[in-house]
């Protein structure tokens, strides 16, 4: 396995705050990463400099051997790092169907010249988009809400059609962003087989944010600690879980 | 009162409705598919107005050269205020286009040289001439008038005004029905998930507004035909939230609401000419034209409070979060 994330010494500060304070750790490639640490670590602001909604202060990041930092947004998602957030971002008055097309990559249909110009490009491509889009709700068992605005899901069934929104958009990173907040149980082990199943079936590699802790230790195969800013440690579940220093950071002794 | 039964006032009203239908319908595109806080569409109105009557009477261009380099402009105008303002916040991109507009208005009212000054488009030739933009339109008109056998000129601008502007209406319904359509859609809805998602929010923002720009730019040259005479007085803000009105009138995001909307406000703004009894009459005639403002926007009041969606918009997306 080899690192298909690597962040470098990322600093991001607000003002005097230093939210980000010089974090170094890598994502190998087809891992399930935990991203762990108690509120105000620094993990959401990363996250948010990783997907290139914020710029880092200084520091690397790169992806698949190129660097990523300081790129926008979109072009970070078109180079295949793609990120949820906490409360799924779904958007509300479009249908699901429409949320899952949205996310398709390079639709001719998108542009005006495409619209004009290469109409049965774009026709063939929504095909291809509605299909695939169908698959995907199938596999989070969404599909017979496929027609209904996307504004009438419970909490729990917009981080499902977060999650099949992401994979549309057939990213090779994906960021997740709590998943597991205000999910019902049964839909945590529900969610927590989508992921791992995905990983397995499209080889795709995720870093995840998460305070249960018992998902990330029975997701992860590595768990990266945060604490003020900077990485305080990284390892296995099982190092993790064995190391006092994390234990501290979480109990918020010191010694 | 009788002008209240007059074919040819009701026809007027109409054509004001249709210009209004296509100026908001810019506005529509921007706010209502985009989101896209433009309190300034007035300016681009003017743009496309004064572009055309200067390169026609100072230029001595063909109308027909003139009014899509006309629309051009406006579009122009459009891409140049959005490149540096378009990442503000929407509140401060509001800000920036009603200042946008004013500087428009101003730089029409005093660079005299260009535009003809406050005295408007009559100062736009040399001193002594009557300077006339319009003949190339006027014989269009009655060309048109002739072939379609209407013997008024302003039932024919009625004909010509709402063709276009139902041509229009029906390209920005198709536009809004294609993938690039539901971006805009994204976008205006949550720009955040659209950029993470790989959609480039600032080139659509950019694409919107131009657009948005242009459709005013067309409603500045009917206003300019339909009137033969302006000046920069007709382009004050109060314009740009005439169109607002009738956007909340017809309801946001959608295309077809926009006439509707138009076409009430047009009634609405017509009717409450006539105030001529009393209690109106207890008051001087120029101060009623302040209570005829007051009265049109307690009768926008009403209609908002009784239907917040508009007339055709639609309740259940707006308590969808």
């Amino acid at each position: 396995m080899s690192a298909l994330l690597e962040v470098e010494d990322v600093v991001r500060t607000f003002g005097a705050v230093r939210a980000v304070d010089g974090a170094t750790f890598a994502v190998e490639e087809h891992s399930i990463t935990g991203l762990i640490g108690p509120n105000g670590a620094g993990k959401s602001t990363l996250f948010a400099t990783i997907a290139g909604s914020l710029k880092p202060t200084s520091g690397r990041i790169v992806f698949a051997g190129t660097r990523i930092d300081g790129r926008p947004a979109h072009r970070v998602a078109r180079a295949g790092v793609v990120r949820t957030y906490q409360a799924a971002r779904v958007l509300t008055r479009m249908s699901v169907l429409e949320n899952l097309l949205l996310a398709t990559r390079a639709h001719p249909g998108e542009q005006l010249t495409g619209v004009l110009f290469r109409p049965r490009a774009a026709r063939a491509h929504e095909q291809r988009g509605l299909e695939r889009a169908q698959e995907l709700l199938a596999l989070v068992g969404l599909e017979s809400y496929i027609h209904e605005y996307a504004g009438t899901l419970s909490g729990g069934q917009r981080k499902l059609l977060d999650l099949a929104r992401v994979l549309m958009v057939e990213p090779t990173l994906v960021l997740l962003d709590e998943p597991m907040a205000g999910v019902a149980p049964t839909l945590r082990v529900q969610l927590l087989e989508h992921i791992l199943a995905v990983r397995r079936d499209r080889g795709l590699t995720f870093l995840i944010v998460e305070h249960d802790l018992d998902f990330v230790m029975q997701a992860a195969d590595r768990v990266v600690v945060m604490n003020q800013g900077r990485v305080l440690t990284a390892g296995t579940p099982d190092e993790v879980r064995a190391n006092d220093q994390v234990v501290d950071a979480y109990l918020g002794t010191t010694r | 009162m009788s002008v209240l039964f007059s074919g040819g006032f009701w026809a007027f009203v109409c054509v004001v409705a249709g210009i209004y239908t296509i100026l908001a319908l810019g506005l529509q595109v921007q706010f209502g598919f985009a989101g896209l806080l433009n309190f300034g569409q007035v300016g681009f109105m003017a743009i496309g107005a004064y572009t055309m009557a200067i390169l026609v009477v100072k230029e001595g261009w063909s109308t027909w050269l003139a009014a899509p380099l006309a629309i051009a402009a406006a579009a122009a105008g459009g891409l140049l205020l959005g490149l540096p303002t378009l990442r503000l916040r929407a509140d401060y991109f509001a800000i920036v286009t009603i200042a946008f507009s004013e500087i428009i208005r101003y730089v029409a009212t005093n660079d005299t040289s260009l535009t003809g000054g406050s005295q408007g488009t009559i100062a736009l030739g040399a001193v002594g001439t009557a300077s006339e933009y319009n003949s190339g339109w006027s014989s269009f008109q009655t060309h048109v008038g002739h072939a379609l056998g209407i013997s008024t000129g302003d039932t024919t601008m009625l004909v010509i005004v709402w063709v276009v502007a139902i041509i229009l209406l029906t390209l920005s319904w198709f536009a809004l029905r294609t993938p690039w359509g539901r971006v805009l859609r994204a976008i205006r809805d949550d720009e955040d998930a659209a950029a993470s998602l790989g959609k480039n929010v600032f080139a659509y923002k950019l694409q919107a507004l131009a657009l948005g720009a242009a459709l005013a730019g067309i409603a500045g040259l009917f206003y300019a035909w339909e009137f033969s005479f302006f000046s920069p007085d007709d382009f004050q803000p109060l314009l740009t939230f005439f169109a607002w009105m009738i956007l909340l009138l017809g309801g946001l995001g959608r295309v077809w609401s926009v006439p509707v909307g138009a076409l009430v406000f047009g009634f609405i703004f017509a009717g409450t000419r006539f105030l001529n009894f009393p209690p109106f009459t207890w008051v001087a005639s120029d101060e009623r034209a302040y209570i005829r403002l007051i009265i049109i926007g307690l009768i926008i009041i009403v209609l908002v409070v009784l239907r917040p969606q508009g007339l055709l918009g639609k309740r259940r997306e707006m308590v969808l979060e």
